[in-house]
């Protein structure tokens, strides 16, 4: 049975165009994003390549579809290929191709099979009987208390769906909120960013099919293995902020050279997630990466603490960072400046002892006998 | 004289309600409704105009 799973799943591969080689390299990708030693690949490709398929259903909610668009996006076309393949996703209103009764008569069988993987992307709309979100005629939050219900494991995916997203920010009109405020007794991980990464979206799911559970999450309820790190500590223009090298205006010379952007606004020092190695479409480029500072979309209530996005963080309200960039930056650059003292001083010392040779005959010799002194006493 | 309703309408971003009112095959009045609100124009009011975009773009 095993075999035959095994080679089904490789033939599926094959057929679209994915070759042994290309799967493993993937399952080593897989091993390095979620932080497991590279040792690990070889048991992610047998979980793999034995796992039931998972049935998932996707339901959209107070939503702009852009994890939808991430997820479909996995532009390397392998990842994606790879993850279309493994998952059977029997519901999601974007791209299925029923419609009406018939594709809330699917959603309902699954429902009644259980076991699947609840993916959810929007906002749950909580005001006035929920009735802001309706899809058959029922309400957003109707819906999910009984999906979700059934279901092995809910995945919440982007902003929305984990805190309620811009429709809960200020001042939030619909009573919108995030899956884990509305679902209680089921396992829950929330992949946040707006939009969520695909790969943290594969990763998952990868994790989920090779241990049989969610990865380990913070306090937020986002995995570890992507949330686990500061921004401002992974990211490539740390070393300008270090250096007190500030973009001061947009298009400015240092914007040029790719300084820091935390004068514009950037919430790097106060966002956790990976965006700086993992990166967008397909490890191409992120917004710091683009010359914009990050706008913190991986913290819950980024639209109203982090805003506004073009302040730098010290003056947005709800943040208690006691250093400012400048003292920083000053700190450093006295420290800098008593450095280049020092050296100067150094260097005017040397270059006294070098001027003596042609000037003072008498010092030379002393610097001359101290020298062969030196070397004898070496010798 | 029959009355139905396609709901969801699949395949497009957003939520849609179609119902359509049907007289011997034929369909002789037709209603649409967007079953999803959530107040981008409220949410934009009272703040800095240069972060509308960010917003607006998730629209």
């Amino acid at each position: 049975m095993v075999n035959n799973s095994e080679s089904n799943f490789m033939q599926a591969l094959a057929q679209r165009g994915v070759s042994r080689r290309d799967f493993l390299k993937f399952c080593t990708f897989m091993a390095g994003t979620l932080a497991l030693p590279a040792s690990m690949a070889p048991k992610i490709a047998q979980a793999l390549e034995s796992a039931k398929r998972p049935v998932a259903v996707w339901l959209e909610y107070q939503d702009c579809a852009a994890d939808t668009e991430a997820f479909l996006r996995a532009s390397n076309p392998t990842v994606a290929t790879i993850i279309l393949e493994l998952i059977s996703l029997n519901y999601h209103e974007t791209i299925m191709a029923a419609a009406g009764h018939q594709a809330e008569a699917l959603l309902e069988e699954t429902v009644q099979e259980g076991g699947y993987l609840t993916i959810v992307e929007g906002s749950i709309p909580t005001k006035d009987n929920g009735i802001y979100c309706c899809v058959g005629g029922r309400t957003a939050l109707d819906i999910l208390q009984e999906v979700a219900a059934n279901s092995a494991a809910v995945i919440s995916v982007g902003a929305c769906a984990v805190w309620g997203g811009w429709p809960a920010s200020r001042p939030n009109p619909t009573g919108a909120k995030g899956v884990s405020d509305v679902i209680k007794g089921v396992p829950i991980i929330n992949l946040a960013g707006c939009p969520m990464n695909v790969v943290n979206a594969t990763g998952t799911i990868v994790y989920y099919l090779t241990y049989g559970s969610l990865p380990d999450t913070d306090e937020q309820g986002r995995p570890l293995f992507a949330h686990g790190k500061r921004i401002h500590d992974n990211c490539e223009r740390r070393a300008h902020f270090d250096a007190g090298q500030y973009v001061e205006a947009w298009d400015d010379e240092a914007s040029r050279k790719g300084w820091c952007l935390y004068k514009m606004g950037c919430k790097g020092p106060e966002t956790y997630m990976n965006c700086p190695t993992v990166r967008y479409n397909d490890g191409t480029n992120w917004p710091v990466g683009a010359g914009h500072g990050c706008v913190g979309c991986a913290e819950i209530g980024f639209w109203d603490n982090m805003t506004p996005f073009y302040k730098r963080l010290p003056e947005v309200p709800g943040f208690g960072v006691e250093v400012t960039a400048d003292k920083v930056g000053l700190a450093l650059t006295g420290a800098t400046l008593a450095g280049i003292g020092i050296h100067a001083v150094a260097s005017t010392v040397r270059n006294r002892a070098g001027r003596r040779h042609p000037g003072e005959a008498e010092s030379a010799e002393e610097t001359t006998d101290s020298e062969e002194d030196v070397v004898e006493r070496e010798g | 004289m029959a009355k139905i309703a396609i709901d969801p309408i699949t395949r497009i971003e957003g939520h849609l309600r179609i119902e359509a009112q049907t007289d011997g095959g034929m369909v002789t009045d037709a209603w649409s409704s967007s079953t999803m609100f959530r107040g981008m124009e409220l949410v934009l009011q009272d703040r800095d105009p240069r972060d509308a975009w960010v917003f607006a773009q998730r629209i």
